[in-house]
């Protein structure tokens, strides 16, 4: 496929996740919903499910305010709210992690809410370093393991999960070649990019995995251009198409991302030399970087101030997701250390309900004036 | 021009409960400013972290979720959240995490103050925002972090997998601990801490438990003053004493008939989440001039730590009311109404509090079907009184009265 018709491919995907949830079912497969963060979705693909992510959607919210007080994000506010209005029904279940404090209790909220997609909780340990912290990682994989076993029927198998590492290696290693790719090409605007890190959460790994690779050979053999403003995000979620257009409109060049539906989720490879459960133990024991993750010395805002040298951002546009503490509480400390490496960062605040972007319009048109 | 005439409140008797639960609590900070003064290293610490560990280890530690409260209680909050903001903090975050963070800055705070920390003990059973304010703290100030991670529970007992990773983080606390203060671990002085505890903690859950009886020897919002000594200094000789000294008084209150609660009991409730601080009083007043007694609380089964042994202990520490589940979570609620007679919930959202009010409308939904009482919520804040509308609450308290007025009538 060319490039253009690649890039088709990746928006109508992302634009309609619905239709892809509805071909895996018509196809005979089983879906298990994957909520964010650092969802094992290793362990929903070796027992030949498909792992769907749910990081919701931009709905307006009604129902989901039966349940959750209107400071809770409106990422999982929207995913209750889509799962109440049953868009999901047809899942088998619904794996929600633990890493944020709106996390813990939107499984006690999932279980009554919608009781037909059973709530399969990941509890991971924030000391996910240590020994001890490895070994309740590991409980709870399986924990994870014996629900889906309960509620789909399959039985889990350690062969399948070590295939099933390599087929998600192979996934990080293309999506990371794929933003070092995209940094060199402004012609692939914020928009495209945007939709090829999302269709990625709604589609087999395997067969994104060919798309991506295939995009990169074809990028590769293209002129490169580099007329646009090179900046790195930095966030939760940065999808909205009503955001993403203006940072077109704006001459934008994403060159490097920490955004958590992104780049985060392919930094980690479940490492070869261990047994599979074991390498996706040692793969979590790996990250860093990371809001919802205990970082006691604050590496990750030295992270951003290294990759944003090292792909020559000029400015961090920092995508504040409303009611997301763990990046609020990053984020002055980010502030700060940009400020002191002199880089000009713009900050726009965004949930999953916004109409009107006009506010964020004018602090990115600011900020494209701030960097031209 | 008329005279003023001033009330002359007798002065406090020194052997009443709440005259000793005050000196413990304020002892707390003077003890910590002269460690401090004498060269000692000073912990700041979460208030759900194992007491007994800087307890047995003789290591003076302050609890800033005590000292925001404290802050907002007498009116800083706004004042010390502001200086957060700032600095680029959202007011979407925690209050008492922001009064904290200022108060890290600013070093000052008329309304409470307390001695800077050397280093910082954090556990996340009540939250993981916890985790993010403490790291910043950590970093800002250049000290140790110890956190204990203590995720909640999506079972309704806690697995031998939880105990086992909570007990290897306690004894790496203790470590850690003994590494940066030079003091050493004593497991005589611990288990002599245990039974402190112990008695401190029963001494607590029987005196809330007195709650039972109709009217109830004591008003409500005595306990929310009372769990600050349960919170910060259950392993003290004193603490244990003045809880005694406590059930006592609850138990001859009920005796002859009294009632630290001014006014007739007409109503009784739960009232669900932290307090209000900034507005105690507009919260306190709006029950009691309906006759309403806020009898029992979660608090009055959050602080009671009755443990066997150091395993043990790390269970019960798993189980403190945000680290478990919703049904767990409902079913303590229950209890505490049905024991006590609730006659009404009264639901605090709490915009600081994520966690806490996550799953609270459900939970609020399950309590009142099964007690067969009428919920009512309101929102407020724990110490940013900028989120809290008296107009509202009172509304909320009318309707849930009517309500409960109107059970009784139908009886």
């Amino acid at each position: 496929m060319t490039v253009n018709e690649l890039l088709a491919r990746f928006h109508e995907v992302a634009g309609n996740p619905k239709a892809q949830f509805d071909a895996y079912l018509k196809a005979g497969k089983k879906v298990i919903l994957v909520a964010p963060v650092y969802t094992p979705e290793e362990l929903v693909h070796a027992m030949g499910y498909v792992p769907m992510g749910a990081w919701g959607g931009d709905v307006e919210l009604n129902e989901a305010k039966k349940y959750c007080p209107a400071f809770i994000c409106s990422i999982l506010q929207s995913l209750l709210e889509l799962g109440l209005k049953g868009t999901y029904e047809g899942a088998s279940a619904i794996i929600i992690p633990n890493l944020c404090d709106s996390l813990r209790g939107f499984g006690q909220n999932w279980k009554y809410a919608i009781p037909s997609i059973p709530f399969i909780p990941m509890t991971y340990p924030q000391h996910r370093k240590p020994e001890f912290g490895a070994a309740f990682t590991k409980a709870g994989y399986e924990r994870v393991i014996a629900d889906l076993e309960k509620v789909a029927g399959e039985k889990f198998d350690l062969a399948k999960l070590e295939n099933s590492i390599k087929v998600y290696n192979a996934h990080n290693a293309a999506m990371r070649n794929l933003a070092v790719v995209l940094a060199d090409h402004a012609e692939i605007l914020p928009s495209q990019r945007s939709d090829i890190f999302k269709s990625a959460t709604f589609m087999l790994k395997e067969e994104h995995t060919a798309l991506v690779n295939e995009l990169i050979e074809a990028l590769n053999a293209q002129e490169a251009k580099s007329d646009r403003i090179r900046i790195m995000t930095t966030g939760i979620l940065a999808d909205a198409p009503g955001l993403t257009s203006i940072l077109d409109e704006m001459n934008m060049h994403i060159v490097a991302d920490d955004i958590a539906a992104e780049s985060r989720q392919y930094r980690t490879d479940a490492p070869a030399e261990f047994c599979a459960m074991d390498s996706l133990v040692k793969k979590f024991q790996n990250m860093d970087n990371c809001s919802v993750l205990y970082d006691f010395y604050k590496k990750r805002v030295d992270y951003i101030i290294e990759q944003m040298k090292e792909y020559d951002a000029k400015g961090l546009l920092i995508i504040l997701t409303k009611f997301c503490d763990p990046e609020e509480f990053d984020y002055p400390l980010i502030k700060k250390a940009c400020e002191a490496a002199g880089i000009p960062t713009a900050t726009i605040e965004v949930d999953r309900q916004m109409v009107n972007y006009e506010q964020a319009r004018t602090a990115i048109e600011t900020f494209r004036d701030l960097l031209a | 021009m008329a005279e003023e005439i001033k009330k002359h409140r007798p002065p406090p008797d020194p052997n009443s409960a709440s005259y000793k639960l005050n000196q413990i609590a304020a002892k707390a900070y003077t003890d910590a400013m002269e460690a401090k003064e004498r060269g000692e290293l000073v912990g700041w610490c979460a208030s759900n972290f194992p007491v007994e560990i800087p307890e047995t280890l003789g290591i003076p530690v302050v609890y800033p979720e005590n000292q925001a409260a404290g802050i907002a209680a007498r009116g800083g909050g706004v004042r010390m959240c502001e200086v957060s903001e700032g600095d680029g903090y959202s007011n979407d975050i925690c209050a008492y995490a922001r009064i904290s963070l200022a108060y890290a800055k600013v070093k000052d705070a008329p309304e409470q103050n307390m001695p800077q920390p050397d280093f910082m003990l954090c556990c996340n059973n009540i939250c993981n925002c916890m985790i993010k304010w403490y790291e910043n703290l950590a970093k800002e100030l250049n000290i140790p972090m110890i956190l204990i991670d203590i995720p909640l529970n999506p079972d309704y007992e806690v697995s031998d997998a939880q105990v086992a990773y909570t007990k290897a983080q306690f004894l790496k606390a203790i470590r850690k601990l003994e590494n940066i203060t030079g003091k050493k671990w004593d497991w005589d002085k611990y288990k002599k801490v245990q039974e402190i505890s112990g008695r401190s903690s029963r001494a607590w859950l029987e005196a809330t438990a007195q709650a039972k009886y109709e009217p109830s020897p004591f008003n409500g919002f005595d306990l929310l003053n009372h769990m600050a000594v349960m919170v910060t200094a259950r392993g003290k000789e004193e603490a244990a004493d003045a809880m005694e000294t406590l059930l006592k008084e609850y138990k001859q209150n009920h005796e002859e008939g009294k009632s630290t609660f001014r006014g007739e009991e007409k109503y009784r409730i739960m009232f669900e989440g932290i307090a209000c601080w900034p507005w105690l009083r507009a919260t306190s007043t709006g029950l009691k001039n309906r006759g309403i007694n806020m009898v029992t609380t979660i608090y009055a089964d959050a602080f009671g730590f009755v443990y066997k042994d150091f395993d043990d202990m790390c269970r019960v520490y798993c189980q403190v009311p945000n680290a478990i589940n919703l049904e767990k979570a409902r079913d303590k609620r229950i209890k505490l109404c049905k024991d006590n007679h609730v006659e009404g919930l009264l639901i605090h959202n709490n915009r600081s509090c994520k966690l806490w009010s996550s799953f609270m409308n459900e939970m609020g939904r399950q309590i009142g079907e099964a007690c067969n009482i009428p919920v009512a919520h309101f929102d407020g804040d724990q110490a940013d009184a900028r989120n809290f509308s008296e107009a509202q609450y009172d509304t909320r308290v009318q309707g849930l009265m009517e309500i409960m007025e109107a059970n009784k009538e139908a009886k």
